[in-house]
């Protein structure tokens, strides 16, 4: 205590001139025009620079949070476009397809493999089931193949196994889309004619015409093609938009109207 | 009450009172005023309490603020200049300002010199950087500062060689 009187005493000087500064710019302040504006921009630019810098680094702590919120709107969004899909095609759009879509997180994931397999942690009691299409953001990602009460198994478009759908956003003309197990980022839509007009840098899209995905999902855009083929077909490379390497949040798209195509098909 | 503290709170009297009488009213070529009241910070004796000099400094820069309408613009230079006088004594006057008139006598001339234009020439420019407070005036400002820090000069070091030399 002694010491903090001492200290008072010592620098009373200094405390005294900037009391007396204060009262002054007080006095400045509040009876000069031209002072309350200067004044006023300084506080301004204080208030707004010293902001500025405290929410920089509040936002950093908040990354987690945000990045949370980020998902649950992009499902929002992604629901909305999946809609909006459907809408584009000409079929009853008075029941939405898409009846909901769920979240998942990657969980375990290869690319380095001819029959990629991609694990997520969600499952049977989150509402997945067998066959339903996965996407991310960018587009295609696979077909849930098994699930458990937790987690599901994704067969990853990077196998060679599984065979989409798809069709040529321009023209639409329907092929499939396959993958020879050699380059991660490129996989191969098959069954385009000769005749159809294509060109490097054309949108693949689903085409609909199966249970997993609705039509007008991307997948890829083409990359480089070949038609010198004796069978009457294109050999076409397609470079995916999703980066498999990358993977980390899924989309697993819940269709309503599964049970009324397996029943027809099983008629 | 000693004698000498009498004779220079008269003394203070007069200059505040010249000051407010005859040199507010001073205005040469619309740019130059005459702050004589400062010579009463440079000729405030070096024996005397540094804080009661602040709280003169605020006291007097208050009345002249007052008097000319300036809103704090005197007093905060006049306080300021006040609260750094010890450290402008001591540059200018080094060892030799512990003499009560170190302003005045016992001091080389250059000595001198420096120490009243260092106060004058401080009191200028906080005084014009808060008159016009933009930094579009800053050349205006040091304009300003400078012709009045002369003036106020010649004017101070006559009016201190008139009280002392007599």
């Amino acid at each position: 205590m002694q010491s903090i009187i001492n200290s008072i005493v010592k620098n009373r000087n200094l405390i005294i001139y900037l009391f007396l500064s204060f009262v002054t710019f007080n006095y400045l302040y509040n009876n000069s025009s031209v002072h309350y504006s200067g004044i006023g921009k300084i506080g301004t630019y204080i208030s707004g620079s010293t902001s500025s810098i405290s929410s920089y680094i509040s936002s950093y702590f908040n990354l987690r949070q945000e990045n949370n919120k980020l998902i649950e709107e992009n499902l929002e969004l992604k629901k909305n476009e999946s809609q909006f899909i459907d809408k584009s095609d000409n079929r009853d759009i008075s029941k939405n397809k898409i009846d909901k879509t769920i979240i998942a997180k990657v969980i375990l994931n290869s690319i380095n493999k001819s029959k990629n397999i991609i694990v997520i942690n969600k499952g049977e009691i989150n509402g997945i089931t067998k066959e339903m299409g996965v996407i991310s953001s960018k587009g295609v990602v696979g077909i849930i193949k098994n699930i458990t009460d937790n987690y599901s198994s994704i067969v990853s478009l990077l196998n060679t196994d599984l065979k989409i759908n798809a069709i040529l956003k321009n023209s639409s003309t329907i092929g499939s889309i396959s993958w020879n197990g050699l380059d991660p980022r490129i996989v191969q839509l098959n069954d385009i004619p000769l005749s159809s007009s294509i060109k490097v840098g054309d949108t693949i899209v689903t085409g609909g015409m199966s249970f997993y995905f609705p039509k007008g999902i991307p997948i890829g855009r083409i990359e480089d093609y070949n038609n010198t083929s004796l069978e009457g077909y294109y050999s076409i490379d397609v470079s995916i938009f999703s980066d498999f390497s990358s993977l980390s949040n899924l989309y697993i798209l819940q269709r309503t109207d599964d049970d009324e195509i397996k029943f027809l098909l099983n008629e | 009450m000693n004698r000498g503290i009498v004779k220079d709170i008269t003394l203070s009297l007069v200059i505040i009172l010249s000051q407010l009488l005859i040199f507010n009213h001073m205005n040469l070529s619309g740019t130059a005023n005459t702050f004589i009241y400062v010579s009463l910070f440079i000729l405030y004796k070096t024996t005397y309490d540094k804080t009661y000099l602040i709280l003169f400094g605020f006291l007097v820069g208050l009345i002249i603020d007052l008097s000319l309408q300036t809103y704090g613009a005197h007093t905060l230079a006049s306080i300021t200049v006040c609260y750094l006088r010890e450290k402008i004594e001591k540059y200018s006057f080094g060892v030799n300002s512990i003499l009560p008139l170190a302003m005045i006598r016992g001091t080389r001339l250059s000595n001198r010199l420096t120490y009243f234009f260092l106060i004058i020439f401080l009191h200028s420019l906080i005084y014009f950087s808060l008159i016009f407070f933009k930094f579009e005036f800053t050349l205006t400002i040091f304009l300003y500062t400078l012709i009045n820090s002369i003036i106020n000069f010649i004017v101070i070091w006559i009016v201190s060689k008139l009280i002392f030399d007599r």
